[in-house]
């Protein structure tokens, strides 16, 4: 197939689960020093062929070799052994171990016949490692207390601390800065010019295209195709990856009429030393967004108007009620509903039941003397899962058995079911694949339409522009600008949003 | 009874494990020990088994929601003591009484507070309050031991209500309250989600801490009342009233299906548990007559049973 | 949090960093923990100067030698995300299976034979435990509530309602009157410290405790096999107990089958006092050290105080109320802290 020859074959991989395919016959080359993507929806077995790889996993049938070598697949030792080496999506592998401890955790520097740890030449190889990455890490301080992008690097460093010869990177980008991301790629490049192979598995297909020399696709387990990226384009990856053809989010009209009624009010909130003088409102049916980095305090001013956090100064209003700050059920019965960032901590409660999940929220309106009216619920789940095409078998089944795309369903549903007049969504879309998130995002349109005022925050830029009416742009915990129509571009969300571009050009905050 | 709503039901194997051996103990006891099933020597029997029973409610709530209560023996003994103190001191039933339920109310409230409003973790604010309020019973009475409260106060343990004994009555209807209370209300079912994910519970608007506080004062209120319970049954209230109670009841709580992590259990798997190591002690203590192969036997059990049950979860699994 | 803006990749991110390291460094568990030391010693001293005599703090520190040990071991176990609140019956049981082999009323078995056979006896209960909560998947709190409870009524069963006594002269001897003047138990313990701050610090198998604490998940992936470090760490904590059984009881006048009772939570409760997380990861020895050394201190110090026998019966209130000082303080800190906005709330 190919000219070079290839450094790892997979050759006819399957391992199921209970009976379900995770991935069946999977066979893929990879040559020495290419960039190789790998992309699919969830689901589509991406994990567990690098679990696979990694020696985590153990696959039902199929083997795999190494320079011609078979490896023995099961073992993580002998895949490390046989330089593969992985950078897992959950960036902070020891949160209580410093950056050296990290690096080193299962295969230590030792001296005197590998019984004490050589702390030196730990550290030293942790500083050289990292200087080769280009960045400077407080190599005392817990790796949970460093900033997400450091932890991002302590875990590529760990993964290039012994001589690896293919890196596997699973969603690197995830939770990175756009500025950051690029800086990742560089490195990414780096890599391949030394001589090592990338596997580099992502959602976003922008990276892809910028990086990749090869792109595979999954698909429900199975190998659907693999091209020279020069060889194809968005649409056509996006084809094989959903099996049909989806149309990517159209940009919305903008625009709701000025006229509407301000539903939500923010007056001059302020929480010190995470934001200050946050000021704005969402009228009846508007989509308004929040831009900004990670760390930018978006997702902060969400957490105090719903009342997870308490804020210091300033005002909410819901319709004209104010709220009392610090409560969630105030939030809540003002008619505030929210979707967190993290769906699976903090949206929804996993081993309960889809049906539990979604009438959480509003468990004590069903009830008759204090008792739960059972043919209530039922009513209330039912509605809701037909309404939102939740794909469950029944509404008895835990909702951690469902989809990354069908639970975030799931949490708007159990906010939805409130009849909420304010939704805030946090990253409505992080880990949905593409056909899901296309639905979510007609789903916001669609309740807009109806007057419901809503403010999403997300790191997926073309997202924000597509879907929103009005942009307002956050760092540095203040609002350092609004966007609307024409001049909302990501050029310009990013010259507000990026520190060092916008300190000299925006002396004072718009109101 | 229980099914936890939204249409799931229930898994109940862990309770159906529980009550297999229960029928195993008592086809096993029935045969051993002539008469030992007769309905008669079953009640008189229980005499010992109700404050147990009563605090292993409260625990279990607690236990759902992913906390412990350490401290409830020694609540116990504090409250005791305040019952014999103010006995002494005024001579009205009455007003001891009610003196050591508000002492269980208090030393509960503390825990909550210490838990819900610190944030502290509730095995390390109850192992705390356990050594505290012990020491303060024992420091308080000095090792005096209060008796003679008369025969009206000691009906309350040894009186009887259409031929079931009152402190089993009181029992039974507490038992039907929690179990309504857990299986059938909005706050029974934040209980599980609390101990499933607390962060997922308070972004859907339930408020935990409230909650958290109201359990182990709930808590401390049952130990009140267990401790009048025991302090009636023997006639003397002194500091060492309860003493290793805290772990015998979690014992029972964890045997009857709830999980130590939190997010599963229920009443009438707590009931089973209790049933089932107490008629495991009587049956051993009857038959062998020796309390140490008692203590043997219900420590086995409950490691016994707590991994069948993973055993028969992780193959279910697989 | 309103700097991190600033931490991109390329950047350092000295501010943050520097407040995180000097929060830690005054919320540190220790400092308080010595302020109540010193406090107490202080009131004490000043009450009755005898308090500082060599004689005195030698007794605390024989006091404090056998909870040291099995600290030691706890700690570590606590450190892997598990719990052991066994220590106290399995140290009644060395005792009692110690005390019958050697006792010259019993068996009357040679000390040479004895020894070792009780500290393999303990680590190989310890890793029996280890297994089960390892291999087994039960929970660590209800497998060693669940030996507690029996371990308990085996060693009531072996005693057979007697107390032993006579033991072998010269191991009392050795006891009592310890090496060159230094009781044995705190020669043990010095040891056993000495070996487990090694561990923790020099050798990989004490790093990888942390780490299996810290996140198991990100362990398995790293290749770490939780059996065999939760097998050591209650195999560890197993012969440390014995161990402890070993130095301690024979200072005894006899062993009695309660012997140890509250020992368990005794120990719990130093190792969660010294700032060991219960959920793992995250402890220092020396908190540990501290802690222990607090909590055994009061009752000498109370009959310091002149109040005769009413004073020692308080000695369990003001444990209590130390406890929730250290943990409180900690918390109310943290909390202070979070309202000035100074910790990330992300």
């Amino acid at each position: 197939m190919n000219a070079a020859p290839a450094l790892i074959q997979i050759r006819g991989v399957s391992k199921s689960y209970d009976g379900v395919h995770a991935l069946s016959d999977v066979s893929l080359d990879l040559t020495p020093a290419e960039i190789h993507a790998v992309c699919g929806e969830n689901g589509a077995g991406k994990s567990t062929l690098i679990k696979i790889l990694s020696g985590i996993v153990q696959p039902d049938v199929g083997h795999i070799t190494v320079n011609g070598r078979s490896l023995n697949i099961g073992d993580v030792h002998a895949s490390e052994a046989a330089g593969i080496a992985v950078m897992y999506q959950e960036s902070t592998a020891f949160p209580h171990l410093n950056a050296v401890e990290n690096l080193f955790v299962g295969r230590e520097i030792t001296r005197c016949g590998g019984l004490f740890l050589n702390h030196a030449a730990m550290k030293s190889q942790t500083e050289r490692l990292l200087q080769k990455l280009g960045v400077s890490v407080n190599l005392s301080a817990p790796a949970g207390d460093l900033p997400l992008a450091q932890r991002q690097m302590v875990a590529l460093a760990r993964a290039l601390s012994w001589d690896c010869r293919l890196l596997i990177m699973d969603e690197p980008t995830a939770s990175l800065s756009n500025r950051e991301t690029q800086t990742l790629l560089r490195i990414v490049r780096q890599l391949r010019a030394s001589g090592v192979t990338v596997l580099y598995v992502s959602h976003r297909l922008d990276e892809i295209f910028q990086i990749a020399d090869r792109v595979t696709v999954l698909r429900d387990g199975r190998k659907v195709s693999t091209h020279r990226i020069t060889a194809v384009d968005r649409h056509q990856l996006i084809r094989h990856m959903v099996g049909r053809s989806v149309e990517e989010s159209q940009r919305s009209p903008a625009g709701t009429a000025d006229n509407s009624p301000v539903i939500l009010d923010v007056k001059q909130l302020t929480r010190r030393g995470v934001f200050s003088d946050i000021s704005f409102q969402v009228r009846e049916g508007e989509i308004l967004g929040l831009a900004g980095l990670v760390g930018a305090g978006r997702s902060e001013i969400a957490r105090a108007i719903f009342g997870i956090d308490e804020f210091d100064e300033g005002e909410i209003r819901v319709a004209g009620r104010p709220l009392k700050g610090g409560s969630v059920q105030d939030a809540m019965t003002s008619g505030i509903g929210m979707v967190p960032e993290d769906r699976q901590h903090e949206g929804l409660i996993l081993p309960m039941s889809v049906g539990e999940n979604i009438s959480l929220a509003m468990l004590r309106s069903l009830t008759r003397w204090g008792i739960v009216r059972r043919q209530a619920e039922r009513e209330l789940t039912e509605t809701q899962m037909s309404d939102l095409s939740v794909k469950a078998a029944n509404p008895g089944i835990a909702a951690a058995t469902l989809s990354g795309g069908n639970q975030q369903k799931l949490v708007l549903g159990k906010w939805l079911a409130r009849n909420p007049k304010v939704l805030i969504l946090d990253e409505p879309t992080r880990g949905v694949d593409v056909g899901a998130k296309s639905q979510v995002h007609q789903l916001i349109r669609k309740l807009a339409a109806k007057g419901l005022a809503t403010l999403v925050i997300s790191s997926d830029l073309p997202e924000l522009l597509s879907l929103c009416d009005r942009l307002l742009v956050v760092r540095s915990g203040r609002i350092v600008g609004e966007l609307q129509g024409a001049t909302a571009t990501q050029e310009a969300v990013l010259a507000l949003a990026l520190p060092d571009a916008a300190e000299s050009r925006l002396p004072e905050a718009p109101r | 009874m229980p099914d936890t709503g939204g249409g799931r039901s229930y898994a109940w194997w862990h309770e159906t494990v529980i009550a297999v051996l229960l029928v195993i103990v008592l086809q096993f006891a029935g045969w051993l020990v002539p008469g030992f099933l007769k309905l008669q020597s079953q009640l008189l029997l229980s005499r010992q088994l109700w404050e147990f029973a009563i605090l292993a409610l409260g625990m279990t709530l607690i236990i759902i929601t992913g906390g412990i209560d350490l401290s409830v023996g020694s609540t116990m003994g504090l409250s005791a003591v305040v019952f014999g103190g103010v006995h002494s001191s005024s001579g009205s039933l009455m007003a001891a009484s009610l003196a050591c339920l508000a002492t269980g109310l208090c030393c509960g409230a503390v825990n909550g507070a210490l838990v819900s409003r610190l944030r502290l973790h509730p095995l390390i604010v109850t192992l705390a309050t356990f050594a505290a309020y012990r020491g303060i019973a024992e420091g308080w009475s000095q090792g005096h031991s209060y008796s003679r409260f008369g025969d009206a106060f000691s009906d309350l343990a040894r009186g009887s209500w259409l031929g079931v004994p009152l402190p089993g009555a009181i029992f039974v209807l507490m038992a039907t309250g929690f179990a309504v209370f857990l299986s059938k209300t909005p706050y029974g079912r934040f209980l599980y989600a609390i101990g499933h994910n607390e962060r997922a519970a308070k972004f859907s608007g339930i408020s935990v801490n409230r909650i958290r506080f109201w359990l182990y004062t709930t808590s401390g209120l049952l130990a009140g009342l267990a401790s009048l319970i025991y302090v009636a049954r023997f006639d003397t209230a002194q500091a060492d009233v309860g003493k290793g109670f805290e772990l015998d009841v979690i014992t029972a709580v964890v045997l009857g299906g709830t999980s130590i992590y939190g997010g599963r259990g229920t009443i009438p798997g707590t009931m089973l548990g209790l049933l089932l190591i107490h008629e495991t002690r009587l049956l051993v203590s009857r038959y062998w007559g020796s309390d140490e192969l008692r203590s043997i036997v219900i420590g086995c059990l409950l490691i016994v049973a707590v991994l069948a049950c993973q055993l028969v979860s992780r193959k279910r699994r697989s | 949090m309103s700097n991190s803006q600033t931490l991109t990749v390329d950047h350092d991110s000295r501010p943050v960093c520097f407040s995180t390291r000097f929060f830690r460094l005054i919320r540190q568990r220790e400092a308080g923990l010595l302020l109540l030391i010193s406090l107490t010693s202080v009131v004490v001293g000043i009450h009755d100067v005898r308090f500082f005599s060599v004689d005195v703090w030698r007794d605390i520190l024989v006091r404090c030698a056998p909870t040291a040990i099995v600290a030691c071991g706890v700690m570590l176990v606590v450190v892997t995300g598990e719990i052991d609140i066994s220590v106290g019956s399995l140290m009644a049981l060395l005792a009692a299976v110690m005390g019958r082999m050697l006792s010259e009323q019993e068996f009357d078995i040679s000390c040479w034979i004895g020894i070792p056979v009780t500290l393999g006896l303990g680590t190989l209960i310890g890793v029996f435990t280890g297994s089960l909560v390892s291999m087994g998947r039960v929970p660590s709190i209800i497998v060693t509530l669940g030996l507690l409870t029996a371990l308990r009524g085996l060693t009531t069963l072996m005693m057979g309602g007697k107390n032993i006594d006579r033991l072998p002269e010269g191991l009392t001897q050795v006891a009592k009157q310890g090496f060159l003047g230094v009781p044995i138990s705190i020669l043990a313990a010095a040891g056993v410290i000495g070996l487990t701050s090694v561990l923790i610090h020099h050798i990989p198998l004490g790093r990888r405790l942390y780490a299996l604490g810290s996140s198991a998940e990100s362990a398995r992936m790293a290749g770490l096999s939780e059996v065999r470090l939760k097998l050591f760490a209650f195999g560890y904590t197993g012969f440390l107990t014995a161990l402890a059984t070993i130095v301690d009881v024979p200072r005894l006048p006899k062993i009695e089958s309660g012997i140890g009772s509250e020992f368990e939570l005794l120990v719990v409760t130093c190792v969660v006092v010294g700032g060991v997380a219960i959920s793992g990861g995250q402890g220092r020895l020396i908190g540990v050290l501290l802690a222990v050394v607090l909590m055994t201190m009061i009752r000498p110090a109370l009959t310091f105080m002149d109040i005769g026998e009413a004073g020692e019966k308080w000695t369990r209130a003001i444990q209590g109320m130390f406890i929730l000082l250290a943990v409180v303080s900690d918390s109310l800190f943290s909390w202070r802290q979070r309202h000035s906005g100074k910790v990330h709330a992300a």
